[in-house]
């Protein structure tokens, strides 16, 4: 498909996120084919963006967009290609997905009105990567009062399944805490996440934590980790990233 | 798990991310909530789509270990 050149109008900025304006333009494929990854500085900032046809990213047209997954997953992939390439040699602060400008003046002005919280976001994300974790354990074993043989063996089944849930529950609960603060004098921030269910996890095992860090040393925080699900038995922990640091943008800026 | 749905696991696990995190005060066109919610749904219908697909692909081969 030989995509037309964009249009004279009817485009705008797509925001992948902001940089020092030292950084260079990351080489990676923009959101719309037909734009191009730039770098446009205002002070000490600049921002990633590449051009795109508004006809495909206005509000009228993306509801109908974000129906079509193949659109989506591509849409979104290409916007963290373009940050993780950044991320590679720069720190960067991540937008979030779908973030246009109109024109080039209102992007600037959204640099200039929150210039100071940006540079001090970036001076903390400098050397910096988001790492997600997550944890699983094995869920209780099936029910034993389904072949409960009499009525009141049944309600003991019950009654004892329910002491050892609460019990699981308590123990679980302790296990999260305690390894969110090991990842946590390991890392230089950490936030406890929403867990997933089975059916969105994928897995068998029942998740027991959901956290991501702000990362210094990557390989120091690994072997915090490696050090976690060693010495704990039947505790598996899955590491995602390197991530740029989404969930470290502070609330001021963060905040819908 | 195979490849597959590993793939779209890790899709989720960027959509948690680069849909509800990161600068979100900012542009003149954003994602609404319900836009947000449209996205959901759509991903978990295809995340469904695959687990389904594999569990009938493994019960084929003779559900394997199970």
């Amino acid at each position: 498909m030989s995509a037309a050149p964009l249009p004279e109008d009817g485009t705008g900025w797509y925001l992948y996120g902001v940089v020092p304006s030292r950084g260079e333009a990351p080489h990676a494929a923009p959101v719309d084919p037909r734009g191009e990854v730039v770098t446009i500085a205002e002070g000490r900032l600049a921002a990633v963006a590449s051009r795109v046809s508004l006809a495909e990213f206005d509000e009228s047209a993306l509801s109908e967009r974000l129906a079509d997954t193949e659109w989506l997953e591509q849409k979104i992939r290409a916007h963290e290609q373009v940050l993780e390439t950044v991320l590679a040699s720069s720190a960067v602060v991540p937008c979030r997905f779908c973030t246009v400008y109109r024109d080039e003046g209102e992007l600037r002005r959204f640099l200039s009105e929150h210039g100071d919280t940006l540079a001090d976001t970036l001076a903390r994300f400098d050397g910096r990567v988001e790492i997600g974790v997550k944890a699983f354990v094995q869920p209780p074993s099936d029910s034993r009062a389904a072949q409960a043989s009499s009525g009141r063996a049944y309600l003991e089944a019950r009654r004892e399944e329910q002491r050892r849930r609460e019990e699981l529950g308590a123990f679980q609960a302790a296990l999260a805490s305690e390894l969110h603060e090991v990842l946590l004098a390991a890392a230089d921030d950490g936030v406890a996440l929403t867990l997933q269910s089975r059916d969105v996890s994928g897995r068998d095992q029942e998740m027991l934590f959901n956290g991501a860090y702000l990362v210094a040393d990557s390989a120091n925080f690994e072997q915090a980790v490696a050090g976690v699900a060693r010495e704990r038995d039947g505790v598996e922990l899955e590491l995602t990233g390197p991530w740029p640091p989404y969930n470290f943008v502070p609330d001021e800026l963060g905040q819908a | 798990m195979s490849r597959s749905l590993q793939h779209e696991v890790t899709l989720l696990e960027l959509v948690d991310r680069v849909l509800n995190k990161g600068v979100v005060l900012s542009g003149d066109i954003t994602l609404s909530v319900a836009d947000v919610d449209l996205v959901y749904v759509g991903l978990r219908v295809l995340l469904s789509s695959v687990a389904t697909l594999e569990e009938q692909a493994q019960l084929a081969a003779g559900g394997a270990q199970r």
